[in-house]
């Protein structure tokens, strides 16, 4: 039984490992990932640049302590970054000046243009007028002085020493240690989460890609007809059990080799090498990867059961559209769960929402990721899923054995359910 | 010799239609057994049921004396009625997945698959996809899976059906050739004179029940033995009032007669004779279209 079994599981990943397609998507998820990952990271780093903004004070006394203050910031920043602050005077008519700069901001003479309204620092609005509002740096640090100075001319007016002032509110910034098992404690930004949050993306998409790829199959082996030649050598549950085995392995393939692309750009010296250094790239315990692995492989056996099921029992995909909808929809719903798992992860509904077999491979990684999940209800989420892949196993078999030589009508719920009692 | 295949009161409904009915007949090892009967019959069901794609509800199959199981169909070549290839897979490579998942060794599958390539003047294709094939050449590749593990028994279902009659004669040929070696084919179809030309031995189904099952020769002894086709200087008046005829049938300018049972052969000539000249004295060979109208007739006056 066994060789045969390997014959089909042999054809469904050689066929499957060899296409275009399998490759282009190795690639590119990784590049995609990869790009997400990095080029906010590549961006926040090269905010630099040089920047001349002209300054319309029409308060007369602010153009001084915001340039200062600016000054201070870019000074502070260890990016290339050179703001020059080139005050205008505002003449006898400001309106007419505003519009002159404006049009010199728009010829390029300069970057932007700050205006201090007259009433400051009680009334107006100080205004930032440039082609490119999208300059995050360069806005942040406008702001910050305009704000410092500000604030530091009404602490003056109220009696009270900037100086001091600032030194005595300065923020405090909360550190963030993650208690590991064994009580270590490990520095987390909110990388981690990220991370973990990346993962059970891939692990949905990846369940629902493969799963639909055995419905597919399945549909591609009645649609061409060579399914009888088959069934009358092996069972159709050894048919089935071969299809799923076999797309399941592409799909570890897969993984295996964007774990080996991770492994050589974390390796030392590979991200300086394509020009990443200083980038920090967020890293998760082996531990998890082996989880991830475990989980995807049970979420895969469980959904490409039923998957496998709705191919048998139809002829097209559009015919099988809605059942192919309900079990889609089950695999959203831990999506949509993901907050409150988040929130609390180790409350009462998060902890049984993760052991719900069809949540579990999503949920339980996800609550991994972020909590110490006591091995019990780990050994249990894995047995429930063992148990919920033999029923969908038992169930889905019947549906097929009797699906699969099925084609004209477009069998109906009580014709599955007759199905199932005929099998 | 014992019989390779025996079918023992084999029964299969689905629902209230009953698609086969206490059907049982052996089909003697190195014969070309054919299985008749109009569309809707019951030949495919029959078949499906001999290779266990189905299950029979009453009955059982045996081969070589041993009931069919899971791995005991394995000795069958079975081409279905509905047969296709995976459309995507190179040629050679979807010939050694059959070849495999029949327990073929893949190196041994391989060579085979090319040898038989080769025969039918399709190596060059080995490399190409199916989807690049022919219709006709897809068949061959069809046929070639079937007999990649080399079975002892062949289960042809409607085996003629779109092949242009090029292919169906090298199909012919080849059924022949394997039966000089010692394999039983066992022909489902609906097309007669095919079965004329290859099949000793046939059952003919109607409507889920054998009505006719035996050597060819026999039963065309049995349907044309007592009947005479004669010509010559008589008219079909006389030829009804003679004693030793039972029934007159025309047949264009000559006539049918058949023969009373209590009669000899010779006493007909004799009175033939003496109403005139005999150009024609000849015992009719019926075909098989005849065969299977007249028992299907027969069997429905039974039924009525």
């Amino acid at each position: 039984m066994l060789h045969r079994i390997l014959a089909i599981v042999r054809r469904e990943y050689m066929e499957r490992v060899r296409t275009r397609a399998f490759w282009l998507s190795t690639l590119l998820v990784p590049l995609f990932l990869g790009a997400v990952m990095v080029i906010p990271a590549w961006l926040a780093a090269r905010g630099g640049g040089t920047f001349t903004v002209a300054v319309l004070d029409l308060s007369g006394r602010f153009a001084g302590p915001v340039g200062k203050e600016a000054q201070k910031l870019v000074n502070a920043d260890t990016e290339k970054l050179h703001v020059t602050m080139v005050d205008i005077a505002p003449g006898p008519d400001p309106a007419a000046t505003r519009e002159k700069i404006k049009g010199q901001v728009q010829a390029g003479t300069y970057d932007g243009m700050l205006v201090l309204p007259e009433g400051l620092p009680d009334e107006g609005q100080p205004e930032y007028v440039a082609p490119n509002v999208a300059a995050f740096k360069l806005l942040s640090i406008l702001e910050r002085s305009v704000n410092k100075a500000i604030i530091a001319d009404r602490l003056t007016a109220a009696g009270l020493d900037p100086a001091k002032v600032s030194k005595l509110t300065r923020r405090v910034d909360l550190k963030t240690l993650k208690l590991g098992k064994k009580g270590e404690e490990t520095r987390d930004q909110g990388q981690g989460f990220l991370l973990s949050y990346g993962f059970v993306m891939i692990m949905y998409f990846s369940v629902l890609m493969y799963g639909v790829y055995v419905m597919r199959g399945v549909l591609e082996e009645k649609a061409n007809r060579i399914v009888e030649v088959i069934i009358a050598t092996v069972r159709p549950f050894e048919l089935m059990l071969g299809k799923i085995l076999g797309i399941g392995a592409v799909g570890l393939t897969q993984f295996l080799l964007w774990a080996l692309v991770l492994l050589a750009l974390t390796a030392p010296g590979a991200a300086a090498a394509i020009g990443l250094s200083g980038v920090e790239l967020p890293t998760l315990p082996p531990i998890l990867l082996v989880f991830f692995v475990v989980f995807f492989v049970l979420g895969f056996l469980l959904f490409g059961t039923l998957y496998a099921g709705i191919g048998a029992a139809f002829d097209t995909e559009q015919e099988a559209q809605n059942f192919q909808m309900v079990v889609t929809l089950i695999l959203v719903v831990p999506l949509v769960l993901m907050m409150q798992i988040i929130n609390q992860p180790n409350g009462a509904l998060s902890v049984v929402l993760s052991l719900v077999p069809f949540f579990t491979p999503m949920l339980m990684f996800l609550r991994m990721t972020l909590t110490t999940v006591p091995a019990w209800q780990l050994a249990s989420s894995i047995v429930l899923m063992l148990a919920a892949i033999v029923g969908a196993a038992w169930i889905v078999g019947k549906i097929y054995r009797v699906g699969i030589l099925m084609h004209g009508s477009k069998p109906k719920l009580k014709d599955l359910v007759r199905w199932l009692r005929e099998a | 010799m014992d019989p390779i295949l025996q079918l023992e009161g084999l029964r299969k409904n689905y629902g209230d239609h009953v698609a086969v009915d206490r059907l049982s007949f052996d089909v003697p090892t190195g014969s070309i057994f054919g299985l008749l009967g109009p569309n809707g019959a019951g030949k495919t069901t029959t078949i499906r049921m001999i290779m266990r794609v189905i299950l029979p509800d009453a009955g059982r199959v045996l081969l070589n004396g041993e009931p069919v199981d899971d791995d005991r169909r394995r000795l069958i070549g079975y081409l279905p009625e509905e047969r296709g290839l995976y459309r995507k897979m190179k040629v050679l490579d979807h010939l050694v997945f059959l070849g495999t998942v029949r327990g073929v060794p893949p190196g041994e599958a391989k060579q085979r698959a090319s040898a038989w390539l080769e025969k039918f003047g399709l190596g060059d294709w080995a490399t190409h996809k199916v989807e690049d094939l022919s219709k006709g050449m897809q068949q061959k590749v069809q046929l070639i899976g079937t007999i990649l593990h080399r079975p002892r028994l062949l289960i042809l279902d409607e085996p003629f059906s779109g092949l242009d009659p090029i292919n169906a004669r090298e199909l012919k040929d080849l059924m022949l050739a394997m039966r000089e070696e010692g394999v039983t084919i066992v022909l489902s179809t609906h097309v007669l004179p095919q079965v004329d030309e290859l099949c000793d031995h046939i059952c003919l189904i109607n409507q889920a029940r054998p009505i006719l099952v035996g050597r060819l020769d026999e039963i065309r002894e049995r349907f044309g033995g007592r009947t005479w086709e004669v010509e010559g200087g008589f008219g079909r008046e006389e030829l009804e009032r003679l004693p030793q005829v039972e029934a007159v049938h025309s047949l264009r300018s000559r006539y049918l007669l058949d023969l009373r049972p209590d009669a000899a052969p010779r006493e007909l000539l004799a009175a033939l004779l003496e109403l005139g000249e005999v150009t024609m004295f000849a015992r009719f060979v019926p075909d098989l279209e005849n065969i299977f109208i007249r028992a299907v007739e027969e069997d429905q006056s039974h039924a009525a």
